[in-house]
């Protein structure tokens, strides 16, 4: 358990690779602002039934990922995460996958 | 009246003619107590996220129907009873295209608004306002 994902202090400096250098002053990395995929491209109706979009928003292991990481807005994440819920119960997508 | 839609999963094992048997009897269901069924769509076989009653895989059915409340409480009751069924999930759906609808009504105007803005939009309103102010203005 030393390397711990997703804690608030690694959050940030993670390189996803971007457009704009953040710089601070101990240390240069590269965060890209991140947007609602939701927002942009106008997806109004996040449907349970429609797994390819919502397997993009779960983890390997099944987890929804969270919206600090996905950039999702939170009105978007509610939404996803209710649909996300019901695809799980109708076994589209699984409560805890296998590695 | 409200819409539901219904999602359930066949045994991947039931013959074709039973599971076609089967959804005209839960048409009639709806329909023998004043719903209408809208749509039903027969996605094929899929494999299942997991193991439900040791099955890898079923066949998921979708219903779209509009009717009363009690009637979906039957239509779950006989999908418990029938042995064919593994799982199921009802959802409601009428509020979710209204919202759905609104949206699309809003972001439509927006667009028309947007779209006749340089041009004859500011034109038109301020013809009322003409009409209104100009002559306080004139005089």
């Amino acid at each position: 358990m030393t390397e711990f994902k997703g804690r608030p202090g690694s959050a940030g400096q993670r390189p996803t690779g971007g457009d704009k250098a953040v710089a601070t002053q101990k240390k240069q990395y590269f965060r890209r602002k991140k947007v609602c995929r939701f927002c942009v491209e106008r997806i109004d109706d996040i449907n349970y039934k429609d797994v390819r979009l919502l397997s993009s928003f779960i983890a390997e292991r099944g987890k929804i990922v969270p919206r600090r990481i996905s950039g999702v807005c939170a009105p978007h994440q509610r939404r996803l995460g209710d649909a996300i819920k019901k695809a799980r119960n109708i076994a589209l997508l699984p409560f805890a996958a296998s590695i | 009246m409200r819409i539901y839609e219904e999602l359930f999963i066949v045994k991947p094992d039931a013959p074709e003619e039973e599971v076609d048997q089967f959804i005209e009897q839960m048409k009639s269901v709806v329909s023998s107590s004043g719903g209408s069924v809208d749509k039903v769509d027969k996605w094929g076989k899929r494999r299942l996220a997991y193991r439900v009653d040791k099955y890898r895989e079923g066949a998921y059915v979708l219903f779209q129907f509009n009717a009363a409340p009690e009637t979906v409480k039957e239509f779950e009751r006989r999908l418990r009873v029938s042995d064919m069924v593994i799982k199921f999930l009802t959802v409601r759906i009428d509020q979710t295209l209204k919202r759905l609808e609104k949206r699309k009504r809003d972001r439509d105007k927006r667009a028309h608004r947007k779209a006749t803005a340089p041009g004859p939009a500011p034109a038109q309103p301020s013809m009322a306002q003409q009409m209104l102010g100009e002559p306080a203005a004139a005089e």
